[in-house]
């Protein structure tokens, strides 16, 4: 049986005035610029709606480069669709928060690179943190869901303590503290990032001793770095079961990293109905459900719990996505990820000393 | 807890009725699926009703005693509290 899909990820373009290495579009940002137009966007979000989704997040690339993003939200919100922005929130000044706001936005979430400035600025590539935090002051005083992302790797996990209490001072409901993925540029970029052993293990008593003191005042999402699990994570919790992913120019992907995976031939809207593409589609049905697992997960009691892990990661570190995900202690392939998080421990600083 | 107070949607939170009438919590990054008794509590979490006048609403629509269904909803408010879903 064809699930019903809940949740629809419009990347609505990949452009951005930031250059963070750890974003996860892909590296060749130039074939996507032939955006979908309003009308295709807003018949999108009608088709989703039919097909039973509830949810639509906006993001990119950074979605407020996008002018018409106000007018794809009431669209959106019209259908009865939850609205999500997903934003950087450098040009989200009172005007736009206003448009958005009147066009029935439920949940902004705003992402910082770091907690200090200095620090925040040199990884987004430009000085924008004092925007981020203005951004976040003022959403803060509106009846809109906020949330308060940052990204950690390697050169800003030691902060991770700091990001909870700017989140605390700034009145934050909702922090999203989640370890990079290694898709994308940060694929490219991830011995640079792969944090170490140590600063994970930091990481997890920090957040658990905070989760503890802000009980009922602040929520905290803590995402696991991939590579350090003894399980994969349950990517899109099962391929074609609940997600999709439209990318600027109209590609529908069961992941957002998906177009990764060079031999899987993805459909566009401009050529075939969302519904279709979501139905019958080989690329969305190649790994739905448990039927293409090999082993290990075939026969393993987890393979409805994490779905074989992620698919895209499977292609990118084995070079097949009908792998188990080498993420998993259980896959013949998990030697490459430990060679990768190892070889991350071993390139720690060291620091000058008499 | 105070049987007087009167819960209400958290900020950005939704109620979402599909076709089949189902209905479900809608809230940033998630939906929660509601079995009809906590759709229908969640439906008088607007701010105007105490949480008795929910509870009295849930008995008389449902087959449940009144001492479970207040030991039940006083959970799931609580619950539903603790990750800013609803305001009480």
């Amino acid at each position: 049986m064809i699930p019903r899909p809940l949740s629809l990820l419009c990347e609505i373009t990949y452009r951005c005035n930031l250059q963070c290495p750890y974003c996860y579009n892909p590296v060749d940002l130039r074939a996507y610029r032939d955006e979908l137009s309003t009308d295709q966007w807003c018949a999108l979000l009608r088709d989703a709606a039919g097909l039973g989704v509830v949810q639509a997040h906006f993001s990119g690339g950074e979605p407020t480069l996008r002018r018409d993003l106000a007018a794809l939200v009431r669209e959106a919100s019209h259908s009865g669709l939850y609205t999500n922005l997903i934003t950087q929130g450098t040009f989200l000044d009172d005007d736009l928060l206003a448009e958005l706001l009147d066009s029935g936005l439920d949940h902004v979430q705003i992402s910082i690179q770091a907690p200090q400035d200095a620090a925040a600025d040199r990884i987004a590539g430009a000085a924008v943190h004092e925007k981020k935090l203005d951004a976040l002051r003022r959403v803060r005083r509106h009846e809109v869901a906020l949330t308060l992302n940052c990204v950690l790797h390697r050169l800003n996990h030691d902060a991770i303590g700091d990001v909870i209490a700017l989140a605390e001072q700034l009145g934050i409901g909702r922090l999203e503290l989640a370890n990079v993925q290694f898709y994308g540029w940060a694929y490219r970029n991830r011995a640079a990032l792969m944090p170490t052993r140590a600063q994970v293990r930091h990481g997890e008593e920090v957040v658990a001793a905070a989760r503890e003191r802000l009980k009922g005042v602040m929520e905290i999402v803590y995402v696991l770095p991939d590579y350090f699990g003894e399980f994969p994570k349950p990517c899109m919790n099962g391929w074609g079961h609940q997600f999709m992913t439209v990318t600027p120019n109209g590609y529908v992907l069961p992941c957002p990293a998906a177009s990764a995976i060079r031999d899987l031939r993805f459909e566009n809207v401009r050529d075939r109905p969302l519904a279709e593409i979501w139905r019958d589609s080989e690329s969305f049905n190649r790994y739905r459900g448990t039927g293409w697992m090999p082993e290990p997960c075939r026969s393993c009691e987890r393979r409805e719990l994490d779905w074989g892990g992620c698919r895209c990661q499977a292609f990118l570190l084995a070079g097949d996505a009908g792998l188990t995900d080498p993420a998993c202690s259980l896959s013949p392939h998990h030697p490459i990820v430990v060679a990768l998080r190892e070889a991350a421990q071993e390139t720690e600083l060291v620091a000058r000393r008499a | 807890m105070n049987a007087e107070r009167r819960p209400r949607l958290g900020k950005g939170i939704k109620l979402h009725h599909n076709r089949d009438g189902g209905v479900m919590l809608l809230v940033p990054e998630g939906a929660l699926v509601l079995n009809p008794s906590a759709a229908v509590a969640l439906e008088l979490a607007d701010g105007k009703h105490t949480l008795t006048e929910i509870v009295d609403a849930i008995v008389e629509r449902f087959d449940v005693s009144a001492d479970g269904a207040r030991d039940d909803f006083e959970a799931l408010f609580d619950r539903l509290a603790q990750r800013g879903f609803i305001l009480q």
